[in-house]
């Protein structure tokens, strides 16, 4: 029987180092691996012995992409571990900076990175000869999510006015105020271009994922619920290590998840919009029926939708927040040194990140575990790449090594948050 | 002709990615030329906004190197910038030669007729810090006056 190998040396597009080989039999995947070679940071191990305030500037440094969610679940995750209790104040401070982060990170990568793969160009340049006011758009709106992320956090990137308890400095109604005018634009803007993004050329792929999200009462969730899947897991975050797992793959400096027993589950903007669909907005609504996507949505290629739609969503979010922002009298709560253990999930960009610290009497932390969306969805990843084995097989070289790392792109995948995580390869035998 | 606009780049608790703001700073405290404007922008994604400006421009940048000494200063043209796909160290999505190039595209009349790169060379980052490595502390003075004499067009 024929082989045939496609190998991709450096994803393009997506975040660190790292490589994909597809190694065909015939029309089917016999071998399908992400490697993932830059260099594991060795994070957890770091913040050993540090204090418990450290977690979060330290964490935040893992990724440029995703310092807010770092600095979220670490903040919370030791809140929750030494009973420190925030007003509504400063949860809704969080919510909004947390809505900033998915916009800048949604729209840089749905609009410059991903959407060249569907209209057919190697990049954003090439891309913005033919649809310049896509990238002007594009760019706009991500300014306007820079712009409140710099103003909640003091930073666009690292910010630094994050801290365990809260905020140093919660910021008064006139500094975050004049951020209206640009997120009531950028909100109308993204619903425009959605009936475009809809009629782009999707490859057809239906996945039985098992979705796994937080899940909020009421909200679309961002870092507060139950951890929920579609297929009936129903826990609470302290309860996680109970139920899923992370396991070495001797190719990877990623740490690859599974549910224990084995199951592999799919995180990120797909899983919270079929779980949290009746919690969104109804400007975010709206453009889910534009899009003519619901919740039974499945095809991981449409997830460019979904994060258009999460990108309505966070702005419409920041919008109330603003509107009514009142700040608090302390930016912060205290936190004790005393010893405490606990963990806690957010919903960062890609998906679900995990937190969890041991802290000892003297306040210094004696553990530290992290597991980044893009860990959660490695083994998912590779599975999906199986499943589009017989289209793959049927595509010339450059063809299908395209349609497999675009398959990947779907994912948006963080490497250096993984790693503490990619180059492609198609073996045809 | 028009005044110039110096555009240092990069993250000051990133290490030596650090070195655009150092630049930013040492300029401010040596008081800019009248009509140069110093402006600073933690990502490149900025630049395509930022680039379009009708006097010289001046991009100040961290330049990882492997040949290269770190803390060498050089002025480039921006052709030399690459404009291939996010390369594997970048973690902010675009770099400053494909933020040029989308600024070209989307704004040909507005970009500066006169853009250089000053580039201070840094060593591979491999471990986390907070501050600038000796040498290239050591190259900010040079690179703030290689700034300064590109700015004047």
């Amino acid at each position: 029987m024929s082989q045939r190998t496609i190998h991709v040396d450096y994803l393009a597009r997506v975040e660190g180092e790292g490589a994909l080989t597809v190694v065909f039999e015939g029309e089917a995947a016999k071998e399908v691996r992400l490697d993932i070679f830059e260099p594991p940071r060795f994070i957890e191990g770091l913040l050993r012995g540090r204090d418990r305030l450290e977690a979060p500037d330290v964490t935040a440094r893992i990724c440029g992409i995703c310092p807010f969610s770092h600095q979220l679940a670490s903040s919370l995750a030791i809140e929750r571990a030494l009973g420190v209790e925030t007003g509504p104040e400063i949860r809704q401070l969080r919510r909004l900076i947390h809505a900033g982060s998915w916009i800048e990170s949604h729209v840089l990568h749905a609009f410059l990175l991903h959407a060249p793969d569907f209209l057919g160009y190697p990049g954003a340049i090439e891309m913005s000869k033919d649809h310049p006011e896509l990238v002007r758009t594009a760019l706009r709106v991500k300014k306007a999510g820079n712009a409140l992320c710099a103003a909640v956090g003091g930073r666009e990137i690292h910010p630094v006015n994050l801290r365990v308890g809260g905020f140093w400095r919660a910021p008064r109604r006139d500094e975050l105020l004049p951020l209206l005018p640009e997120l009531r634009w950028a909100r109308d803007a993204v619903a425009d271009l959605v009936p475009a993004l809809a009629k782009l050329p999707f490859p057809d792929l239906e996945r039985d994922y098992e979705l796994v999200a937080l899940l909020h009462p009421d909200e679309y969730p961002m870092f507060e619920g139950r951890i929920v899947s579609s297929k009936g897991l129903d826990l609470d975050v302290a309860d996680y290590d109970e139920h899923l797992v992370e396991e070495h793959v001797q190719r990877s400096n990623a740490l690859h998840s599974r549910l224990k027993g084995g199951g592999l589950f799919h995180v990120g903007p797909l899983a919270r919009f079929a779980l949290a669909f009746d919690r969104l907005g109804p400007a975010a609504r709206a453009a889910a029926r534009q899009a003519r996507i619901d919740p039974t949505l499945r095809n991981p290629f449409k997830t460019i939708l979904v994060r258009a739609v999460e990108v309505i969503e966070a702005l419409d979010e920041a919008v109330r927040i603003v509107e009514a922002w009142q700040p608090p009298a302390a930016g912060f709560a205290e936190v004790p040194r005393r010893a405490g253990r606990a963990g806690w999930a957010v919903e960062a960009p890609r998906g679900l990140l995990y937190h969890a610290y041991d802290v000892g009497p003297d306040g210094l932390l004696t553990r530290a575990k992290v597991v980044a969306p893009t860990s959660h969805n490695l083994a998912i990843m590779e599975d999906d790449l199986i499943a589009l084995a017989p289209q793959l097989a049927r595509l010339d070289h450059a063809a299908a090594t395209l349609l497999a790392e675009q398959a990947v792109r779907n994912y948006d995948p963080c490497i250096s948050c993984s790693t503490h995580f990619l180059t492609l390869s198609v073996e045809r035998r | 002709m028009s005044p110039g606009r110096i555009i240092c780049l990069g993250q000051p608790a990133a290490g030596d990615d650090g070195v655009g703001p150092a630049v930013a700073a040492r300029i401010e405290a040596l008081g800019p030329p009248p009509g140069v404007e110093v402006v600073q922008a933690a990502e490149a994604s900025a630049l395509v906004e930022l680039v379009q400006h009708p006097g010289p421009v001046v991009i100040v940048d961290a330049l990882v190197g492997t040949a290269a000494p770190a803390g060498l200063v050089v002025t480039l043209p921006p052709s030399d910038l690459s404009t291939a796909a996010l390369t594997p160290l970048s973690s902010h999505g675009l770099s400053a030669g494909q933020a040029l190039a989308l600024a070209r595209t989307l704004a040909p009349e507005a970009v500066s007729p006169r853009v250089r790169v000053v580039g201070v060379v840094i060593a591979p980052p491999d471990r986390y810090a907070a501050r600038l490595s000796p040498p290239v502390a050591a190259a900010v003075d040079a690179a703030a006056e290689a700034a300064l004499v590109a700015a004047r067009g």
